[in-house]
C-alpha cells in the first residue's frame, strides 16, 4: 500500500485530528496522547478524506468504553459535520445511544444535618450519650443526633463471608500438595521431609445494598445512606443502589473520601426522594441492568425497605425469586419490625418473605451493628 | 509450534481485504469491525472487543486465525487465574520422578538441575505459546473481565513487550508480535491502562438484513425465505424486556432447528417446540409465549 502518500495526506490533517482529540476530552472522554497518536497513524493506513474511515478509526482508537460511544457520536457530528448529533446517521451497526443522564433533584428533608460545622451540642456527646444514641430509633433523632450517628457509623465495618478463590496459598495443613516447592526442596536437600501444601485462597463475597428512599422511609433514609457509606469502606466489593419508583446507582458517589461530599453527591444522584415505592419494578430494573455487572452473583444482598409496595406484588415476587437464585444470601432490613406487634403482613412483605434469609429491623444504631455481625457470621 | 511455516498469506492491506478474508471463513464483518481489525493488525495494537453476550466476539478471533493463515492460541480467563496458568509451568510430577530415577541409578550429577529445568519439562501455557509463535499466531484472551486486577496488570506488561523470561531458560521474545484479540462481557470495568493500550470496538446485534446473510453463511441448508422470517422474529424478540436477549448463535440454531423440522414459515406449532433454541430462561419463555402473535406477524 502506498503508505507514504497516504501518510502525507494525513500530515496535513494532523492538527485537525488532534483538535478532535481535544474536543472529545472537552466532552469528558478520557483520551490519552497515545490514543490520538494511534488515531493519526491508523488513519495514515486508511483514507483520511473518507469520513467513514475517520469515524471508524476514531471510534476504534479514541473510545474505550461503551458508555462513551454516544458522546463520541455527538462530538464527531459537532466537530466534523458542524451538525447536532441526531443528524449523524451511521449505518452498519450504529449503536443506540443510551442517555443515562437524568435530571437530578436535591434531597429535601434532612438537609440541615448535612452541614458539618460542629455545633456546641456535638462536642458534648459523652459515652452515656452514645449509649442512648445506640438504642434511639432513627425516626426520633434530630439532625444533630443523626450527624453524631453518622460519625459512630463510620466505625462500623461489615465483613462479608468468604468464598474460595481458584488461587492458592501456602498452608501447613493445606489440601493440595505443593509440587513446585517439593521439587525445590528435593533438589536442594536430596529429600522431602514433609510434603509442602497449599490451600485455596479465600476472598470476601461482594455486598449489594438496595436502599428504599421513598416517602414512607424518609425518617430512615439518611441514616441508611450513612450506613451505606460506612459499609463501602469495608473489604471486598460493595455496590449501593437507592430506589423509590426508580433505581439509582450511588456506589460511584459514595466512593468519595470525604463523607459529607459523598453523601451530598449520592443524595443529588437519586431522582425520587420521598416519592412512592415500586419495589418490584426497582428490583427488576436492578436485575436487568446491574445484577450481572453489579456483582450480584454469590453476593450478600441487603434490601432496606418497609415493604409498603405500591406496585404489583406479583412483580416483586418474581423479582425476589430471581434475586434469590443469583445471590448468596438476602437480608431484608425493615424498620417497622422494631414495633412489638409487627407482622410482615403487607402485600409487599408477604410476596418477598419466602425468598428472604433474614429479616432484621435496622431502625437504630444497635440493630445496624447487630446486622454487621450477623452478615459476618453467614456461612 | 505452528505447522503453517512460511507459506502463510501476507497480512491484509486494506479494510476490504480484511472483510473479504473473514468472509471466506464464514464470518461477516461490517465496516466498523473490519476497520478495527485492520488497524489492530497495522498498528500492532491489541483489539478489545465488547458487546452483549452472543454477538460473536470470540468468533472474530476464531475466524481471524485461519484468515491470516495463523494458529489460534486461546487463553480463557477465569476468576483466580494467575501467571503460571497463563504463561508456563514446570511439570513437577515428572521432574520429581526423574530426580528419583537419577538418584536410584546413582547418576545425580552436578548438572542434573540444568536438565530438570530444561525444555523437556516445561509446560507451555497459551501466552508463552503465543510469544514463541509470534505473528504465526492469533492470541485470543477470552473474557478478560473474569480475571482479577493483578492478572490484568500482568497482562498489560506482557502485551507491551511480548517477552517472557523463564529464569532457568532465559528470555524468549516474539520477533514479530502476534495479533491479539481480547474480549470482555463487562462484568466489571477494565483498568484504564489496559484499555488505553488497546484499540476498542463495540459489537452490536446485527441488523435483520445482516443476520439473514449470517444465517446464509453459517447454515447454508436453511432456505432463504425462512432465514429472513427468523431474523425478523429474533429482531422483534430482542426489543422485548428480557432477562437474556438471544445472540447471533441462537438465531442460527433456531433457523437450523426449524429447517431440520421442515418448516418453511414461522407457524405457532413449530415455533413453540423450537423456542428453547433461542430463549433459555424460563421467565423469558413465558414472556415470549404471551407475545407470540406480535413476534410472528408477517412471519
Amino acid at each position: 500500500m502506498a503508505e507514504g502518500a497516504a501518510a502525507g495526506g494525513v500530515d496535513r490533517v494532523v492538527p485537525a485530528l488532534a483538535g478532535f482529540g481535544r474536543e472529545l476530552r472537552a466532552a469528558g472522554l478520557p483520551v490519552g496522547t497515545g490514543q490520538v497518536l494511534s488515531f493519526c497513524r491508523g488513519l495514515a493506513r486508511l483514507d483520511p478524506t473518507d469520513l467513514r474511515d475517520v469515524y471508524w478509526s476514531g471510534r476504534t482508537c479514541l473510545v474505550s468504553r461503551h458508555d462513551d460511544l454516544a458522546a463520541y457520536d455527538d462530538a464527531f457530528a459537532r466537530y466534523f459535520l458542524g451538525a447536532p448529533a441526531h443528524r449523524l446517521v451511521v449505518t452498519a451497526g450504529g449503536t443506540p445511544a443510551i442517555d443515562e443522564r437524568r435530571p437530578a433533584l436535591h434531597a429535601p428533608a434532612p438537609a440541615a444535618g448535612t452541614e458539618r460545622e460542629t455545633s456546641p451540642r456535638d462536642v458534648g456527646h459523652a459515652a452515656s450519650d452514645v449509649e442512648v444514641l445506640r438504642g434511639k430509633d432513627f425516626a426520633d433523632c434530630d439532625p444533630d443526633e443523626l450527624a453524631a450517628i453518622g460519625r459512630l457509623l463510620a466505625g462500623l465495618v461489615i465483613a462479608t463471608p468468604w468464598r474460595k478463590s481458584r488461587r492458592t496459598q501456602r498452608a501447613r495443613k493445606g489440601t493440595r500438595p505443593d509440587l513446585r516447592r517439593a521439587l525445590r526442596e528435593h533438589v536442594r536437600d536430596g529429600a522431602v521431609r514433609d510434603i509442602p501444601r497449599r490451600r485455596p485462597r479465600v476472598r470476601p463475597r461482594p455486598l449489594v445494598l438496595l436502599l428504599d428512599v421513598s416517602g414512607s422511609m424518609s425518617a430512615y433514609s439518611r441514616a441508611l445512606l450513612q450506613f451505606a457509606y460506612a459499609v463501602t469502606r469495608g473489604p471486598g466489593r460493595v455496590e449501593v443502589f437507592c430506589f423509590g419508583t426508580r433505581l439509582t446507582r450511588v456506589s460511584g458517589a459514595l466512593a468519595r473520601r470525604d463523607p459529607d461530599e459523598a453523601l451530598r453527591q449520592a443524595a443529588d444522584a437519586v431522582v425520587d426522594w420521598e416519592g412512592g415505592t415500586r419495589i418490584g419494578d426497582s428490583l427488576r430494573e436492578y436485575l436487568r441492568s446491574w445484577a450481572w455487572r453489579g456483582g450480584c452473583r454469590g453476593a450478600v444482598v441487603v434490601i432496606c425497605s418497609d415493604g409498603l409496595e405500591r406496585g404489583d406484588p406479583d412483580v416483586l415476587a418474581v423479582a425476589m425469586a430471581r434475586l434469590a437464585r443469583l445471590a448468596y444470601r438476602i437480608v431484608w432490613v425493615n424498620p417497622l419490625k422494631a414495633g412489638p406487634a409487627y407482622e410482615p403482613a403487607t402485600r409487599g412483605m408477604r410476596a418477598a418473605l419466602p425468598h428472604i434469609d433474614l429479616l432484621v429491623s435496622g431502625h437504630n444504631l444497635a440493630s445496624l451493628a447487630e446486622l454487621a455481625t450477623v452478615i459476618e457470621a453467614f456461612d | 509450534m505452528s505447522t503453517s511455516g512460511d507459506r502463510r498469506p501476507a497480512r491484509p492491506q486494506s479494510v476490504e481485504e480484511v472483510s473479504a478474508r473473514l468472509g471466506e471463513q464464514a464470518y461477516l464483518a461490517d465496516r466498523g469491525l473490519g476497520t478495527a481489525i485492520f488497524l489492530s493488525l497495522s498498528l500492532g495494537q491489541p483489539l478489545l472487543l465488547e458487546g452483549e453476550a452472543g454477538v460473536g466476539k470470540t468468533e472474530v478471533a476464531k475466524a481471524l486465525a485461519p484468515a491470516l493463515g495463523a494458529e489460534l492460541v486461546r487463553l480463557q480467563c477465569y476468576e483466580g487465574i494467575d501467571a503460571h496458568q497463563a504463561l508456563y509451568e514446570w511439570d513437577y510430577t515428572r521432574q520429581l520422578l526423574y530426580v528419583r530415577l537419577l538418584q536410584e541409578g546413582g547418576e545425580l550429577r552436578e548438572d542434573a538441575a540444568d536438565e530438570i529445568f530444561g525444555p523437556r519439562f516445561l509446560v507451555e501455557r497459551p501466552l508463552l505459546q503465543a510469544v514463541r509463535a509470534g505473528d504465526r499466531a492469533v492470541l485470543l484472551i477470552d473474557e478478560i473481565d473474569r480475571a482479577d486486577d493483578e492478572f490484568e496488570a500482568f497482562l498489560l506488561e506482557m502485551l507491551s513487550d511480548f517477552q517472557v523470561t523463564v529464569p532457568e531458560l532465559g528470555t524468549i521474545r516474539a520477533e514479530r508480535p502476534p495479533a491479539v484479540v481480547l474480549t470482555s462481557n463487562r462484568t466489571r470495568e477494565l483498568h484504564d491502562a489496559l484499555k488505553r493500550r488497546c484499540l476498542y470496538h463495540w459489537i452490536d446485534y446485527p441488523s435483520p438484513e445482516r443476520e439473514v446473510e449470517i444465517i446464509a453463511a453459517r447454515a447454508p441448508a436453511v432456505p432463504a425465505d425462512l432465514a429472513r422470517r427468523v431474523a425478523g422474529a429474533v429482531d422483534r424478540i430482542r426489543t422485548l424486556d428480557l432477562v437474556k436477549r438471544p445472540g447471533v448463535a441462537e438465531t442460527i440454531e433456531w433457523a437450523k432447528a426449524l429447517a431440520f423440522l421442515g418448516a418453511e414459515r414461522l407457524e405457532r406449532d413449530s415455533v413453540e417446540v423450537t423456542l428453547g433454541t433461542v430463549v433459555k430462561d424460563h421467565d423469558d419463555l413465558v414472556r415470549i409465549r404471551d407475545e407470540l402473535g406480535g413476534i410472528l406477524t408477517d412471519g
